[in-house]
């Protein structure tokens, strides 16, 4: 009984840690039949890759490692984040279409950053053993992320930033794609601006404190409510990107200034929307709650007229362009023109929601 | 495993043959685990990407080492995680805000971080209240004084602290040397003195224990200190790794932690854990992360094979050697 428990648990494991090598079966396959002498090339092709990085300084090489194979690398910020979810299914389509069409020999697959820096270096060095000569990151830190930028720079591959900048991303990498998180604040001040004319009290809710965005989009929220003298901060929340931490700074300030409040701007919509059903609830739906990113529940709540507006990221526009970038630098054999490509944040009202809203 | 009921197996006696798969039994799943993951992709058994694997496993291993103990006299410790945060950030304010030289700054991280161990197995073994409840609120006081200590913000390390990681002895890199003399510390703390069998009277019956003359709190205070001191280890690993102190990194990191020291063979009825097995597992737990990347499992699926991987291991374990480890 036992030895039959064991064979089946062995059958499991294997099975599991097999089976469900998923996009790049076609890829696994061709590892399968490599011999050992293969293996040893590879690790010679880690070895030439430090050499290879040296050089690259003269000349642009789309196959950094001379492996004759073009592999992408993908580390995501994490699995799980609703802004997350729907741009790793969009890289997951492109690079898949980018396999079959020919134009890269092989990807990675999605590698888990766990939201975490330490995760993401680890990424970083399976993605220097794997040969990669691309490697899109999604960093978690602007800090702790920062070594998978350099370790993989080092190493002589195109490191390719979306989404937001580690330290070193500006001298390091190939190409960083994203959006001015100020705009994004500029944006919410000024639509606060607009619909209170008389001006009045807000809350600032802020994300986890140091993270790039959150210092970028209250330079932008500064840059327009700060700057207006109509306007007061009550209250400058240490509220970490989290819902249930909006709602009850927003259930706080209605308590202590009543009719005075007149808007709850946050760094991100999980919050507006949460301090929005807050205000509602409370019989406060004149209070305008804003936020960024465009997730599908403050989409959602603007369809059905709950919350008047939210600033739309487009991370998926992001991560493409920075797809269309890497593309263009294999074809032409050459580092992108640009070193930066921004996309623009768009503010969602009842009037284009439906665009957004899947 | 295929032989039945022949007194033989694999040319051993049969008796022979279960105290080496006792011994040696996880040991072997990671073998075919290599295999396995070798076989699909080549380039894991590369030079680089071993030695990427073992570098990458040395914050995890000190904290499986103390999670072992903590588990073996029947606790646990959900601290580590915050542990490293908090250690992280004392090191900031220590070496990059006061600039004072960095060994001040690792004595003074690894220090409060072994404090707080302290303090936890003071609360669980004077008040005898449950280890679960106490590092559990432990956990949430750590990562407060992190954030009091940061004001939530990333403090930078230069070169030097980076250097803890990422530079080389004789062509090993330092958190290896780390992990391996940590390793052997262990084994002759745990295998070879009396407290290690003190450890374990306590964790296989505290009662039997103290009867024969234990001192049940000092070895309970004992095993969370140590714990507390390896996971402050661990935490300096962790800033040099990622060159900053913040007091959001290393959230749920006691959940490998505890992964590696129950595949390694410890008990959560307390009283059985060997040093060599919590190493196997520490690998283990390395190559299910680095094998999952390397095979390129589809994301949605990743944290399902984990888990599953995880269990299978345990499970395996158990049946290859159920008599042995009862």
């Amino acid at each position: 009984m036992k030895k039959k428990l064991a064979m089946l648990m062995a059958a499991t494991m294997v099975f599991g840690l097999t089976a469900c090598g998923s996009s790049d079966d076609s890829a696994a396959k061709d590892d399968t039949a490599k011999t050992d002498d293969a293996a040893k090339d590879d690790a010679a092709a880690d070895d030439a890759a430090d050499s290879d990085a040296a050089a690259s300084d003269g000349e642009f090489k789309a196959d950094v490692n001379g492996d004759g194979k073009i592999i992408v690398g993908y580390i995501s910020k994490n699995l799980t984040d609703p802004f997350h979810g729907p741009i790793n299914e969009s890289g997951t389509q492109k690079l898949d279409a980018l396999v079959d069409e020919g134009v890269i020999d092989e990807w990675t697959g999605i590698l888990d950053g766990n939201t975490d820096g330490p995760t993401q270096i680890n990424c970083a060095q399976d993605c220097i053993s794997k040969g990669c000569d691309y490697v899109i990151i999604l960093p978690a830190e602007a800090e702790a992320s920062d070594p998978a930028v350099v370790q993989m720079a080092e190493a002589g591959i195109h490191v390719v930033v979306v989404n937001s900048k580690t330290n070193s991303t500006d001298d390091l990498a190939m190409l960083y794609s994203g959006s001015d998180d100020v705009q994004a604040g500029e944006m919410m001040g000024n639509y606060i601006i607009e619909k209170c004319p008389d001006g009045g009290k807000y809350v600032h809710c802020n994300g986890i404190l140091g993270n790039s965005a959150q210092i970028q989009r209250t330079e932008g929220i500064a840059n327009t409510l700060g700057a207006n003298e109509k306007f007061e901060m009550v209250a400058d929340e240490d509220t970490q990107w989290k819902g249930d931490l909006a709602a009850n700074a927003a259930t706080n300030a209605m308590a202590q200034y009543g009719d005075e409040l007149v808007a709850i701007v946050c760094d991100n919509d999980d919050m507006s929307s949460a301090a929005q059903t807050a205000c509602n609830s409370n019989g406060r739906s004149d209070i305008f709650c804003i936020g960024v990113d465009g997730n599908q529940t403050p989409l959602q709540m603007i369809k059905d007229g709950e919350l008047g507006a939210t600033v739309y990221q487009d991370g998926v526009g992001q991560l493409g362009a920075a797809i269309d970038a890497i593309v263009e630098s294999i074809n032409s054999g050459s580092a992108p023109a640009e070193k930066e490509i921004m996309v623009d944040f768009v503010l969602v009202t009842s009037e284009n929601v439906d665009e957004y809203l899947q | 495993m295929a032989v039945k009921t022949e007194k033989k197996v694999l040319g051993m006696e049969r008796e022979t043959f279960r105290q080496l798969m006792g011994k040696y039994g996880v040991s072997l799943i990671m073998v075919v685990m290599i295999i396995a993951i070798a076989i699909y992709n080549p380039r894991f058994l590369s030079g680089t990407n071993l030695i990427n694997v073992i570098t990458q496993v040395s914050i995890n291993g000190m904290l499986a080492f103390g999670m072992c103990l903590c588990i073996t006299i029947g606790g646990i410790d959900l601290t580590v995680g915050a542990q490293l945060a908090l250690v992280g950030v004392i090191m900031g304010q220590v070496i990059t805000n006061s600039g004072m030289p960095v060994i001040v700054g690792v004595l003074v991280g690894v220090g409060m971080a072994t404090l707080f161990g302290f303090i936890n197995g003071f609360f669980i073994a004077k008040f005898n209240m449950f280890p679960f409840v106490v590092t559990l609120s432990m956990q949430l006081v750590i990562r407060g004084a992190a954030q009091v200590i940061s004001g939530g913000r990333a403090i930078t390390f230069d070169a030097t602290v980076k250097n803890m990681y990422y530079g080389k002895f004789l062509g090993i890199p330092y958190p290896i040397l780390a992990l391996i003399v940590v390793f052997i510390l262990m084994y002759i703390m745990f295998h070879w003195m009396k407290l290690g069998r003190y450890i374990l009277a306590v964790g296989g019956n505290a009662n039997a224990a103290v009867a024969s003359g234990v001192n049940e709190m000092k070895i309970r205070i004992i095993c969370h200190t140590l714990s507390g001191l390896l996971a402050g280890i661990a935490g300096v690993i962790m800033a040099a790794k990622t060159g900053t102190g913040q007091s959001n990194i290393g959230v749920s990191y006691e959940t490998d932690a505890v992964a590696a020291a129950v595949i390694g063979g410890t008990s959560f009825a307390g009283g059985i854990a060997t040093m060599p097995g919590v190493m196997i597992g520490i690998l283990i737990v390395g190559f299910i992360y680095n094998g999952i990347n390397m095979i390129g499992i589809d994301a949605n699926w990743q944290s399902i094979i984990r888990g599953l991987v995880i269990i299978a291991t345990v499970m395996l374990d158990m049946a290859i050697n159920g008599k042995n480890r009862k």
